[in-house]
């Protein structure tokens, strides 16, 4: 079976992993067939066999086989010590065969082997380097995953500014450093001599000026010659090239991003059925591990079952939702009238201050704050707001989350923008006044007077600005800062002196959004320990003497609060987005600071927060996150696009100084260093003639890929529609079937039951013994027409079965044929501790049971470990099928009324069990299933093989004992030979439907197929030769002797087959070889039996 | 790769890590786990495969374990007796299963098991109300539960017997948006735990005694 999907099958682990959807097909059938195969493998080492078969074919594609289940044996349900083993044979097969193959495939074998123990090392050694890779766990496992998904955010978020670091620090700042003039050999690399003094002052470094301002960390101080260095490096272009890098790297990782994960949830459509079965089955969060957590947690589901009884509930009435829908609509009014309200105050305040400013000479304190307080006040007040009016709109918590994320990250972005609005200004201010100063060289000479009014223009022109900039500052956390006012006092102070140096409005620029990256990082670490380290302490340490409860009442130990954490997050990433092309050290200053967060944040979180109340599962790949990021990221992108094409870059610094637009580096390097069919074909391709056509095209893909899109979801929804309503039929017809099947089935029987009569009445008289045993309903006369019926039973079937969809009854048969092999002995094992007291009457069919089963310990220590998991079992019980069957029938004429129902139930139990079955065969095939009738032979299969199977019954012990009674009587009793054999026929013909039917749409896998199959006849001999060591003899001799062998002797051969099944842990190789050498030398002396059985089933 | 150990000679971690999604760190970290659960029982050398169990009343008290409601439904479910005593086999086995990257039909195969209280292959009422119980700590009403477990079934007995079988579990699991995320998921924090006994073993000798072994 396994190598039937080869392509299902993957070689490295790592793509085992990302392929486990498919491998699902492969992984979920060979747990029922593998054993089998070991079980042959074994053999085959033993009688060298298989071996000895030379197609090289056949060899190849064992080993094959053997490999493909070395890499997907870790996706196996199987015990770990089933898994070992069938690894070690695995191995050791294809070590054996390897050999034997051409030389080329040696080789082959041995590259891939050896690529497989480097991409193994490889991984354990890079899996060293994941950053923090302990560290969020641990917070994961007290914590959750939606507190967790925050820092895994974060390290992604790292992990791209470490690229853009690096991708800024060797292409621009590195080379600068090494090939560039050196610091004080230009005009723009110099500090101005009236700043020399005051360059090492406090106040001037807190500002980024004097030293920090003329050095790599701003667009200013690098050079604008076009090589630089020996080798001729273009900075110049580097570096536009570079700034332009950092966003397309940007854009792509995270788009990427995004659609991975996308792609992860897609299996997650919003499938409403299964509200209550999710919240019981997917609710516990097992990465919890604090008990705080893990009582909120479980608060929040209790909780979220209630609502999802309550939402049931009142499905039908709508007089709540209507409430719902007018709450919302307020709370909806009520954030944008905060919103409005708080950005109107902010340009009150801004207002206010420049008015101020402008009239008073000295400002008190509370007037220089003024801005920055009421902002501060705003920002923290205003996310408080939202959550409050949040609890009115009553949604789920995660819509709540998303909600909020989406208000903060409006009321974020609209301070933002009047930073963004307010550097703009300043910089085309700038501008102006460069062009001004140009033109009025002369006059600003000859006219004292002009200067003052030109400075109180820009004074005025200045202000607004910097309260953007403190809005901005205050904004990002939620405190003050002065020194910026302290900034706009020298700059402007110094305005006329400075003109040419101070006009560099990129380094302005930087200097503010390094600033602000700064501030936000200080103001960061503050609240974290005021709001949440200090106010900790607080509670815990003055709860006991303080007059009402503060752990539980006010103030509370800090929640963790996701939502502006992350918004925070992007925020900054904003920042940097925004500052990276005119401060290339940006990237790096952030990564250091994400580092510093990273650290902070988390010994934070495990030191003095406690869980969210109301603990919610956030997926660790969170679209949510990335979406807002990708809007950040657009919207910082637009300011920096629009200053590079808007406005001429400075006269005197940076690497773009004298062009007219910073992008003309561009088209310069191509005129200039580009042999000249290159610059014309740019020309061609950069003019309208292919533009336009080159737009309309991406238009018209847009378009086209949009309409596959749309018409995917529409097949999707119909696919679903169609798998609902195929569901609901399904179930009308099981039903039905299940009725018409049980009528005439009880017609039959009753018919039926007359022939054996006889035969019963022989039995009787062969085995008096046994009568005086039983005592319950075990009665032997019910036990024996369980054998004799059994066979018209299965008569009656199967022309059922041939005349209709042969293929799947017949696969399911020999898939019932192969189950006992590995799992009876498991009921055998627990028949012996279940029911001891019942044992005796048990014996018997114990004792026989062997001959089916003896062999499995011992020829197929693979599966001993049941590694098949529990379910498993289920469908295993098909040789009772006969038993029960009979049993069944022989029941149902005393309670007719009775057993329809039961008769329902435990078909759609089976059917239940065949469906995995069926559906996984259905997966399987699928792509060769092409014709559309199939689907309808499979509900029929579906149908038909529950009414086939319908008569399993695995509940009760009892059946399972009686099963073997089959196979006594195939052994002793001669007079129900012909029963027998008419169960060999039948058995055989599961075999034959197998081969035959259920391969032929796959034709694909029926080589291999047959192949591994092939050996399988064999069975029976393999479980007959121990069988017959330790069962068969006593068995036989009662039988021959009539006067049957004494219980005791009986009752030992049981238990020591039960302990060697309790110990097959340690013996198993060893008496596994030893009984099969013992018992193949019994076997020729054991009657011939036995031996007709073998033949027939081979 | 990294210093000599003497707990697993390299095919048997090479074996283990065939069978698990953890790496070789990983595994002997798991064994100093495991170890760490009973430092009586457990030995220090693997390298013959001795048979050793750690019974289901020390594993619940693992960190991982403790809040988990269904802590012992975990553990028993995969002990090869039934009953929750984990040989180390188990233990890797249950870390593997547990952790991140196994694949959803690994994981919802053995979730299944922990929800079959009565290990009769399927997830009937009994098995719903256990759950439910666990979940909530009984806070649900009676007739909440009934209702719960109704609409449960509803839901997700596709063939309409009463009670889910395998089928209908991993159907239905398999849509869940949540399963893959974080249902069924977790970590050993192996790490801290290593190192403290890492320590351990400088202060007693006893590191040295295992490899001279």
């Amino acid at each position: 079976m396994i190598t039937t999907n080869p392509s299902a099958t993957m070689k490295s682990s790592k793509l085992s992993r990302r392929y486990a959807s498919i491998k699902r097909n492969a992984s979920q059938l060979y747990p029922y067939r593998e054993p089998l195969q070991f079980s042959n493998l074994d053999d085959s080492d033993n009688d060298d066999e298989k071996g000895n078969s030379n197609d090289p074919e056949q060899i190849f594609q064992n080993i094959q086989f053997q490999k493909d289940l070395m890499a997907t044996i870790r996706c196996r349900p199987w015990p770990m010590k089933q898994k070992l083993k069938a690894l070690r044979r695995a191995k050791e097969i294809v070590l054996k065969f390897e050999g034997r193959l051409t030389r080329t495939r040696g080789y082959q074998a041995a590259g891939v082997d050896l690529w497989r123990k480097f991409v193994r090392l490889a991984y354990n050694f890079v899996v060293i380097f994941i950053p923090w890779e302990m560290r969020i766990k641990k917070i994961e496992s007290h914590f959750g995953s939606g507190v967790a998904s925050y820092f895994i955010f974060l390290r992604w978020l790292f992990g791209i500014n470490i690229v853009l670091t690096i991708m800024t620090g060797a292409f621009i700042v590195i080379p600068e450093l090494i090939a560039g003039q050196p610091f004080g050999s230009t005009i723009s690399k110099t500090i101005p001599k009236d700043q020399v003094a005051s360059a090492q002052d406090l106040d001037t470094v807190w500002s980024l000026g004097g030293y920090l301002q003329y050095s790599v960390l701003f667009y200013g101080y690098y050079g604008k010659e076009r090589k630089i260095g020996k080798a001729g490096y273009r900075l110049p272009l580097a570096y536009f090239l570079v700034g332009m890098a950092v966003f397309v790297y940007s854009f792509i990782i995270l788009l990427k991003k995004m659609a991975k994960n996308s792609r992860m949830s897609l299996a997650s459509a919003s499938n409403e059925n299964y509200t209550f079965c999710w919240r019981v089955f997917c609710a516990w969060d097992y990465l919890i591990g604090n008990p705080e957590a893990a009582e909120s947690k479980a608060a929040a589901i209790v909780n979220s079952i209630r609502e999802a009884i309550l939402e049931e509930q009142e499905k039908k009435k709508s007089k709540n939702l209507a409430v719902t829908i007018c709450l919302r609509i307020i709370a909806n009014i009520l954030v944008l009238l905060s919103l409005a309200g708080s950005i109107y105050l902010i340009y009150f305040v801004v207002d206010r201050s420049q008015k101020l400013e402008r009239t008073k000479e000295e400002l008190t304190l509370w007037e220089k704050n003024e801005v920055s307080v009421v902002v501060s006040l705003i920002t923290m007040i205003a996310p408080s707001a939202f959550e409050l009016v949040a609890a009115l709109e009553m949604y789920h918590p995660r819509t709540t989350l998303r909600f909020q994320l989406a208000r903060v990250l409006v009321l974020y972005l609209g301070n933002l923008y009047s930073l963004i609005i307010a550097l703009l200004d300043k910089v085309n201010s700038m501008s102006i006044a460069e062009t001004e100063a140009k033109n009025n060289a002369s006059i600003w000479e000859y006219s004292p007077h002009f200067l003052p009014t030109r400075a109180l223009s820009e004074e005025e022109k200045w202000s607004p600005t910097i309260s953007g900039i403190q809005v901005k500052q205050n904004n990002t956390i939620q405190h003050y800062l002065i020194p910026i006012t302290v900034t706009n006092k020298t700059t402007s102070y110094n305005y006329n002196v400075q003109n040419q140096q101070d006009q560099c409005w990129e380094t302005y620029v930087g200097q503010e959004m390094l600033k602000l990256s700064i501030i936000d990082m200080i103001f960061t670490v503050a609240s974290i320990l005021l709001i949440d380290f200090f106010r900790g302490l607080f509670v815990r340490y003055l709860s006991d003497c303080w007059c009402w409860d503060l752990e539980s009442k006010f103030p509370e130990y800090g929640e963790f609060k996701i939502a502006e954490n992350v918004l925070h997050l992007v925020y900054n990433q904003g920042m940097i987005w925004m500052g990276a092309f005119f401060s290339p050290c940006l990237p790096a200053f952030n990564v250091l600071k994400l580092i510093g967060l990273m650290y902070l944040r988390s010994w934070a979180v495990l030191t003095c927060n406690v869980p969210h109340q109301q603990v919610f599962r956030a997926s660790r790949s969170n679209n949510f996150y990335l979406a807002m990021l990708l809007f950040m990221l657009f919207l910082c992108m637009l300011p920096t696009i629009f200053a590079i094409a808007r406005y001429k870059p400075s006269l005197n610094c940076g690497p773009f100084s004298g062009q007219e637009k910073i992008y003309d580096i561009v088209s310069e390097t191509i005129k200039n260093d580009f042999p000249l069919w290159f610059n014309s074909v740019i020309g061609y391709v950069s003019s309208p003639v292919v533009i336009l056509p080159a737009l309309l095209l991406l238009f018209m893909l847009i378009y086209y890929l949009q309409s596959i899109a749309r018409s995917l979801k529409f097949t999707n929804s119909q696919l679903r529609m169609q798998i609902q309503s195929d569901r609901s039929e399904d179930k009308k017809k099981v039903a039905q079937m299940i009725v018409a099947r049980t009528q005439t089935q009880e017609g039959s029987k009753k018919s039926q039951e007359n022939d054996f009569i006889n035969q019963q009445a022989s039995i009787h008289s062969m085995t008096p013994r046994k009568h005086g045993h039983v005592v319950n309903f075990d009665s032997p006369g019910s036990r024996i027409p369980t054998i004799s019926q059994a066979i018209p039973q299965a008569k009656i079937l199967r022309p059922v079965e041939i005349t209709s969809s042969v293929t799947s009854i017949s696969k399911a048969r020999s898939e019932h044929h192969r189950y006992p092999y590995f799992t009876h002995d498991s009921d055998l094992s627990k028949t012996k501790s279940y029911t001891p007291v019942t044992f005796k009457k048990h014996l018997e069919d114990i004792h026989s049971d062997p001959l089916f089963h003896k062999g499995i310990p011992q020829e197929n220590p693979d599966v001993l470990g049941a590694g098949a998991p529990g379910f498993l079992r289920g469908q295993i019980h098909v040789p009772r099928y006969y038993i029960v069957n009979e049993r069944e029938s022989r029941r149902k004429p005393r309670s007719i009324s009775r057993s329809p129902r039961h008769f329902h139930r435990n078909n759609l139990a089976d059917f239940g069990e065949m469906y995995s079955r069926n559906k996984r065969g259905y997966l399987l095939s699928k792509p060769h299933h092409a014709y559309p009738p199939h689907l309808s032979d499979e509900e029929e299969e579906e149908v038909r093989r529950n009414i086939f199977s319908r008569s399993f019954r695995p509940r009760s012990f009892s059946d399972l004992h009686q099963m073997p009674h089959f196979y006594i009587g195939e052994q002793t009793e001669r007079q129900i030979l012909a029963a027998e054999d008419l169960a060999r026929m039948h058995y055989q013909s599961w075999n034959d439907g197998f081969e035959a039917d259920h391969y032929r749409p796959v034709y694909l896998y029926k080589k291999p197929q047959s192949r591994n199959f092939d050996p399988e006849p064999r069975y029976p001999e393999h479980f007959m030769k121990p069988n017959n060591k330790q069962k068969m003899e006593p068995s036989f001799t009662e039988s021959d002797s009539v006067s049957a062998s004494s219980s005791d002797q009986q009752n030992s051969s049981t238990d020591q087959y039960i302990q060697i099944i309790h110990n097959k842990d340690k013996y198993l190789k060893s008496t596994g070889k030893l009984s099969r050498k013992k018992s193949k030398s019994r076997l020729e002396m054991s009657i011939v039996d036995p031996n007709e059985l073998v033949c027939s089933n081979v | 790769m990294g210093n000599k150990q003497t707990i697993f000679t390299d095919e048997q971690l090479d074996n283990y890590q065939d069978c698990s999604f953890f790496n070789r760190n990983d595994i002997l970290k798991l064994h100093a786990r495991y170890y760490e659960l009973a430092p009586n029982i457990v030995p220090m050398d693997y390298r013959k495969n001795p048979i050793v169990t750690v019974p289901m009343s020390v594993i619940i008290q693992m960190p991982e374990f403790k809040e988990n409601p269904f802590k012992e439904r975990i553990v028993a479910s995969f002990s090869e007796d039934g009953e929750g005593n984990l040989t180390f086999n188990d233990f890797v086995d249950m870390f593997s299963v547990l952790c991140e990257s196994a694949p959803r039909e690994l994981k919802a195969s053995y979730a299944f098991k922990i929800y079959d209280f009565n290990n009769d292959n399927f997830i009937c009422k009994s098995d719903l109300e256990l759950t439910l119980a666990r979940l909530t700590k009984s806070e649900l009403e009676e007739e909440e539960v009934v209702l719960v477990c109704d609409k449960v079934i509803e839901e997700a007995d596709l063939d309409g017997d009463g009670k889910l079988s395998y089928a209908d579990f991993e159907d239905m699991i398999a849509k869940s948006p949540d399963f893959l995320s974080s249902a069924y998921t977790m970590f050993p924090e192996l790490l801290p735990l290593m190192e403290s006994i890492r320590k351990d073993e400088l202060l007693s000798g006893r590191g040295g005694a295992s490899s001279g072994n």
